[in-house]
């Protein structure tokens, strides 16, 4: 054999099937003659096998169906500004007046140009930014009961008619301010606001807390039960659904937060795990 | 317009494929299907660029792999801020028992590989892709591929034989 030593690549190309057949020819007869070579080549050979053993398990795997929903999901669509400040403008309203004929409003909110919102995430998720918006940037009154009054839970638990638990997530940096109870045209809500822990003597970050919100409520049918994400400008929304309990009926949760989607998730998560109904 | 249901079929067909492959980059779980899931919303955002007469598979790693590449870039920059995320590669010796199917050995001298060299290696040999698939997916002439490739090959080999012992960063800087 006088043909020229093959190169490292070329030994690659050949174990990738990527060599003419003359090519290929050539370099099978260089290692017949080499052993130290082929031995080289049986080894990277190997080597992508093994990781082929190692990752295909993840082909088995059930599809988490948070990913199936994305693919069925119809494009998101952004709300102009002004429109987003209009569903600000009504849902304050809505709760300053407290008044029943307020009831219709989200009725003719919800018909309007968002329909396409509310088709794609359930009209409650979509309320859940809108209260989420209205509440957070609040100073003095960002919540009507303290997360120290005993009662907040018992008293959501009570008129929502689906267990709320007041969750802790300290461990992800956020504590409990408080709660409020939202009225809604097909029954209430509630909302946790959490605030992130400032550390002790950072004082100047107190002017504007970061601050994340719960959302629960019974959810409306056509609600996915999957985990789904969606950004509404600087928003990121976790939501779904808990299934039955022996306790309760479903529930509907959406965490609402202007935070990066991995930091939110890990908040999702922490709630999900401390649900009530979770054993 | 919205993407079409065939299209969406095509795209739930190779979830699995997607998953595999991002497991491969950024081994822990939940960072793996968070970027599936960021590649599959941009495919569906940019569903009438794709053009069928192509593989949607590669089509739809290429995405994959640009959304992790701009992970990696959002995170280097962020990195004071979020510094325990799952896409740093001095991260990726994942804690017993979190993935039952990888062998740590493995998967640690991956980790250790650069990640230009990591790419190619597992788009030609986990995913099988050919090296004119390959240079398409990452956007770089067929003559890198090959070398990417063989360099990759050799880096892991060393690692494995437990000559790897060059500080990690050194070998990451071979590409």
């Amino acid at each position: 054999m006088n043909t020229a030593a093959p190169d490292d690549t070329l030994l690659c190309a050949w174990i990738d099937g990527e060599l003419p057949p003359e090519r290929r020819a050539e370099v099978e007869a260089w290692l017949r003659e080499h052993p130290d070579d082929a031995a080289r080549v049986r080894a990277w050979s190997a080597d992508a096998r093994s990781l082929r053993s190692a990752l295909d398990p993840v082909l088995d795997e059930a599809v988490p169906t948070a990913l199936t929903q994305t693919v069925w999901r119809k494009a998101p669509v952004v709300l102009p500004d002004f429109a987003w400040r209009r569903w600000a403008a009504a849902l304050a309203l809505f709760v300053l007046g407290g008044a029943v004929g307020a009831g219709a409003m989200w009725r003719v909110q919800g018909s309007a140009s968002t329909h396409t919102v509310l088709a794609s995430s359930g009209g409650w998720v979509q309320r859940a930014a809108v209260a989420h918006s209205v509440y957070v940037p609040e100073v003095r009154h960002p919540v009507e009961v303290k997360a120290q009054e005993e009662h907040l839970s018992r008293w959501l638990t009570r008129r929502l008619d689906v267990p709320v638990k007041l969750f802790d997530l300290r461990e992800q940096g956020f504590e409990l301010v408080g709660g409020r109870l939202l009225p809604d045209a097909s029954g209430p809500s509630a909302q946790l606001m959490y605030q992130a822990i400032t550390p002790p003597g950072a004082a100047s970050a107190a002017a504007k807390p970061e601050r994340v919100t719960v959302y629960l409520r019974k959810p409306d049918d056509t609600t996915p039960a999957g985990f789904r994400f969606e950004r509404q400008g600087e928003l990121g929304l976790f939501y779904w659904v808990e299934g039955k309990s022996a306790n309760s009926g479903p529930t509907g949760y959406a965490l609402v937060g202007a935070l990066p989607r991995e930091k939110l998730l890990a908040l999702a998560e922490a709630i999900y795990r401390q649900e009530p109904s979770r054993p | 317009m919205d993407a079409p249901t065939a299209f969406r079929q095509q795209l739930l067909g190779v979830i699995p494929r997607l998953r595999r492959y991002a497991r491969s980059l950024v081994f822990d779980p939940h960072a793996a299907d968070d970027l599936v899931q960021t590649a599959l919303e941009r495919a569906l955002a940019h569903w009438h660029q794709f053009d069928q007469r192509r593989d949607i598979l590669v089509w739809t790693i290429s995405i994959a792999h640009n959304a992790y590449m701009d992970d990696r870039r959002r995170h280097a920059r962020s990195s004071l801020v979020e510094p325990s995320d799952g896409f740093d590669p001095d991260a990726t010796q994942p804690a017993a028992g979190t993935d039952i199917g990888l062998q740590l050995d493995l998967v640690k001298a991956l980790g250790r590989l650069s990640i230009e060299q990591r790419e190619a290696l597992l788009l030609v040999t986990l995913e099988q892709l050919s090296y004119a698939e390959c240079a398409e997916v990452l956007r770089i002439p067929i003559g890198t591929v090959m070398s990417r490739v063989s360099r990759a090959r050799i880096a892991l080999r060393a690692l494995l034989d437990g000559k790897g012992a060059v500080p990690p960063g050194t070998l990451r800087r071979v590409v």
